[in-house]
């Protein structure tokens, strides 16, 4: 069923009533598993997602030889499962024989967080990152990127700074229809799932490089993840992910509340 | 599941296979038990068919009626013959973990032919959970600190499996007609599976505590059956013959009264103790059979017995009647 | 080797828990009394995108969620049992309970496991028996003669799996069938199917306490699956991970509620004891660097060591379970106000999300 924009052009109000720069409920948590060394619970709308991550450890001696830059610095290993029940249909995966998207997935996950995680710092070491997914409607790959990155902080394993994604969508209907054309191409923040299904969509990541690598980290912002699979528009491409950015910075700033809430608890709780 | 690749596997599209006139119904009588209640069917077990492996049993209960009266070519019940082979004890592979114990491993295969519906090659999830079940049973029984640094593979194959249910009354292409429902059928396999596979194990020499023997007893609920209307408890039921409601399978050590392994299923209701307690009751029966087998094969393996046996190389296999 | 069994415990710690264990009353690592259950955390309804879901943290830190999804299904006629007695005359289908098994489908997603690993598929055997039971969820998932629903129960464990997972994942799994939600029936009698848009109008799978109050009968429960081990002469309920490295044997029993109110036993199984793979110790006699007759043939070893018994130093147990034991774990799992019902009262007061 195509999606009805429509009405956005009225109101400016998407299906789900948020404007086109509006995130989604973002909810955070860490250390949500005892028995993790690092875990994370992330909710983006209603997708969500637990993580959680085991070491750094030792690289296990038994599989293929591992190869020089393997041994220098830490490898990261990033295991996705999309849960049957996570979609609107019931779907099984069979383990083992994984789709090429979840694939994929895993293997952007693990090249955005092999440029971030201060690997020197464990030469001969896996870190292992199991990711369940376990509702979909929109913006998995950019939540399971959030949710990695969480759970890593809770792992206490050094990272340059926040690794911060989100989606940006295209409300143009196939490109630049006619007259209306200008305000009708709006970039549109955080997809839903009915959203992602219709529109053009990007997903981003960038990592904080301005310092502190807090929510107030702007200028040295890296571009770390841009995957983009549906087709568009050369010329909106700029204004996407000059939104992109902008929805970037504020995610970071979400994840920065939330791992600053879990520290101010765990000191509660050392101190009281 | 993935195409098996080693070996020439029939055509994807499938050759047409031969075609039946469709039985008429009334033909088709569903057969009823002739022994009682507490009552095995025959066992044969022999024991050192293999000359390969260090340890070999072939187990065997043959159908009960003689079905070539009725004038159809398939039996309407099915019979059961497994054989077993152990390999083993032997050194672990040099790069394996430190193992304290023997470690024992078990693999429980359908041949493709042994039930109506054909099996596949690669181990089914019933099978593999056969597998662990028949783990569970021997791994209580056999000594393993003895074999440190060591493996044992028990394998079995199930040259005829027992049928879940009576096929006849079943429509045509349903689960039912290809003798699969309710799952009681593997459980007649679970409890010969534990008794060949003990004797095997005898027959490798490998310490243990007791001679383990299968047990299966099962609660029916079918008013032909029952005396004193309800549950009626069964030994050693045959799934063609009753309307099975709970069933339950015990791996049995007569001389500590213990057991090793209980699996017990279905709509028990508070019969529970009376269930086990019949399992238990047909897994003493199946182990007279096994201790005589056994002793048979030692006293032929040390020449006590008749010289003509030793001389062919053969152990004679034991076929004992049993009644309850 | 399952994952659980390899523990890192040497001969000397195994007997001392063993012998604490055996004790009476036993005396636990973690102090708890032989039918206490460990605390957990336990959510349910947790996603918008399935019938039913719940999620349970025990604290060793393993942790499961479980996600219902249902769907609607045609009943091949092969699944009603045709009672066209004489004596009644009337053709009525009944579900068939033995032939219904395809009506619900377990799968287990273990981390570090293949889904066809005996580990995952015993698992998945075992709650699908128990929750076969006696048929009863079969006559819930009926709509019609034509239609049935079908149950897609998915089972993720989160963790490493610590200790053994079975507790855990069919304590989630009841708590999901209990919050297990079906859309109402607007079509009557044996037409298509058609549902209630309202999802405020669907109906418990399993019916909440509260609906009825007034009712003479109990609410029917999904079964929960409760470890047991023996250690000496005690039966040990919720066994921890370092519990299970000695025990004699351990049993599965699943149990459910029934109509009357009463516990039951639905399904019992024995689980390979991963005590049996410890390593046994060395008595004092035979240890070369104290003890006294340092050269003794491989023979006498052996024989000293029958002879020990396993009484000064640990052994892996030997032998299974006898059957008096086996009763009295029956009759104190399924025990008025016993642990049974202890268990499931406290997952019923769990609120939704």
């Amino acid at each position: 069923m195509p999606l009805d924009t429509s009405t956005y052009h009225l109101a400016h109000l998407r299906l789900d009533g948020r404007r086109w720069n509006e995130l989604r409920r973002f909810h955070a948590l860490l250390s949500t598993q005892a028995s993790a060394d690092g875990s994370s619970y992330l909710e983006s709308g209603n997708s969500k997602v637990i993580c959680t991550v085991t070491g750094p450890s030792e690289q296990r001696r038994s599989g293929a030889p591992a190869s020089n830059a393997q041994r220098d610095s830490a490898q990261i290993i990033v295991d996705i499962s999309l849960a049957g029940f996570s979609g609107v249909d019931r779907r099984k995966t069979a383990r083992g024989s994984k789709d090429r998207k979840v694939m994929e997935m895993q293997h952007c996950v693990e090249e955005c967080f092999g440029g971030v995680v201060l690997g020197h710092l464990y030469p001969h070491s896996v870190v292992q990152v199991n990711v369940a997914v376990l509702s979909q409607d929109g913006g998995v790959l950019a939540a399971c990127i959030n949710a990695v990155g969480l759970a890593l902080v809770d792992a206490g394993v050094p990272m340059m700074g926040y690794v911060a994604a989100v989606t940006v969508g295209s409300t143009g209907t196939g490109g630049g229809s006619g007259g209306e054309g200008e305000d009708a191409d709006d970039p549109v923040l955080d997809l839903n799932g009915l959203e992602e299904n219709e529109l053009p969509f990007l997903t981003l990541a960038t990592v904080g490089g301005g310092g502190d690598g807090g929510g107030d980290a702007g200028e040295g912002d890296k571009v770390n993840v841009l995957v983009m699979e549906t087709r568009m528009q050369m010329a909106k491409l700029e204004s996407m992910v000059a939104v992109g950015l902008e929805g970037c910075k504020r995610v970071r700033a979400l994840l920065d509340a939330a791992v600053k809430g879990h520290g101010k608890k765990v000191l509660e709780g050392k101190v009281g | 599941m993935q195409a098996d690749r080693r070996r020439a596997n029939a055509p994807a599209g499938g050759t047409a296979p031969p075609f039946f006139a469709t039985i008429p119904r009334e033909s088709l009588k569903r057969p009823t038990r002739t022994r009682k209640p507490d009552e095995h069917r025959k066992i044969f077990l022999r024991t050192g068919v293999v000359p390969s492996a260090s340890g070999s049993a072939y187990y065997e209960v043959p159908p009960e009626s003689d079905h070539t009266s009725d004038g159809l070519l398939i039996p309407s019940s099915s019979s059961l013959k497994i054989t077993c082979t152990v390999h083993g004890p032997r050194p672990l592979p040099r790069n394996a973990q430190f193992s304290p114990n023997l470690l024992l491993t078990t693999n429980v295969k359908f041949a493709p032919f042994a039930t109506r519906q054909r099996r596949g090659y690669v181990r089914d999830a019933s099978e593999r959970d056969l597998g662990v079940h028949l783990e569970t049973a021997l791994r209580g029984v056999v000594i393993a600190d003895r074999w440190p640094k060591s493996a044992c593979d028990v394998v079995i194959t199930i040259l005829e499996g027992e049928e879940d249910c009576f096929w006849g009354s079943a429509p045509q292409g349903s689960d039912a007609s290809k003798g699969k429902a309710g799952g009681w059928g593997m459980m007649g396999v679970l409890a010969g599976c534990i008794t060949v596979a003990s004797a095997a194990i005898v027959d490798a020499g490998i310490d243990c505590v007791d001679l383990i023997s299968g047990g299966v007893a099962a609660k029916t609920t079918s008013l032909g059956a029952a005396t004193d209307g309800g549950a009626l408890i069964l030994l050693d039921p045959a799934p063609a013959e009753h309307d099975i409601s709970a069933a339950c399978v015990v791996g049995y050590l007569p001389s500590r009264d213990e057991l090793t392994e209980i699996w017990m299923k279905g709509g028990v209701g508070g019969h529970s103790e009376a269930l086990i307690d019949g399992a238990v009751r047909s897994a003493t029966l199946a182990s007279t059979v096994l201790a005589e087998a056994v002793k048979e094969a030692a006293q032929s393996r040390l020449g006590v017995s008749g010289g003509d046996d030793a001389a062919n190389g053969a152990l004679k296999g034991k076929d004992t009647a049993m009644t309850g | 080797m399952a994952p659980y069994a390899n523990l890192p415990l040497s001969p000397a710690e195994l007997s001392y828990l063993y012998s604490s264990l055996a004790q009476d009353p036993p005396i636990r690592p973690d102090g708890r009394s032989a039918t206490q259950f460990r605390p957990l955390i336990a959510e349910s309804n947790i996603l918008p995108s399935a019938n039913g879901s719940a999620r349970i943290c025990f604290i060793d830190g393993t942790e499961a969620v479980v996600g219902v999804k249902a769907e609607v299904e045609q009943t091949h006629e092969n699944h009603l049992v045709a009672q066209n007695d004489t004596r009644d005359g009337e053709r009525t289908g009944r579900p068939d309970p033995s032939s219904a098994g395809s009506w619900f489908e377990i799968s287990i997603e273990i981390p570090g496991l293949r889904d066809d690993d005996a580990l995952p598929v015993f698992l998945a055997a075992m709650l699908t028996e128990a929750l076969l039971g006696d048929g009863e969820l079969t006559l819930k998932l009926r709509i019609n003669n034509r239609f049935h629903w079908r149950l897609y129960i998915d089972v993720l464990l989160l963790s490493q799996p610590l200790s053994y997972p079975l507790p855990l994942l069919s304590l989630t799994t009841h708590l999901s069938l209990l919050s297990t939600r079906l859309p109402a029936l607007i079509s009557e009698g044996d037409e298509d199917p058609l549902f209630s848009d309202d999802w405020e109008a669907s109906t418990f799978l399993y019916t909440q306490p509260n609906s009825n109050a007034a009712g003479k009968l109990h609410q029917s429960k999904p079964p929960i699956t409760l470890l047991v081990i023996s250690a000496g002469e005690n039966i040990i309920f919720d066994p921890s991970r370092d519990e299970l490295a000695v025990a004699e044997a351990v049993v599965a029993i699943s149990i459910r509620q029934n109509l009357l109110g009463h516990m039951e036993v639905v399904a019992l199984r024995t689980i390979d004891a991963p005590s049996r793979l410890t390593a046994s110790g060395v008595p004092r006699s035979l240890d070369a660097t104290t003890g006294t007759n340092a050269s003794v043939s491989n023979a006498d070893a052996q024989a000293l060591r029958e002879e020990d018994e396993g009484q000064s130093v640990w052994r892996p147990p030997r032998g299974g379970i006898n059957r008096a034991k086996l009763s009295q774990m029956m009759a104190t799992a399924t025990m008025e106000n016993g642990i049974g019902q202890e268990v499931m009262g406290g997952l019923a007061g769990v609120q939704g999300s």
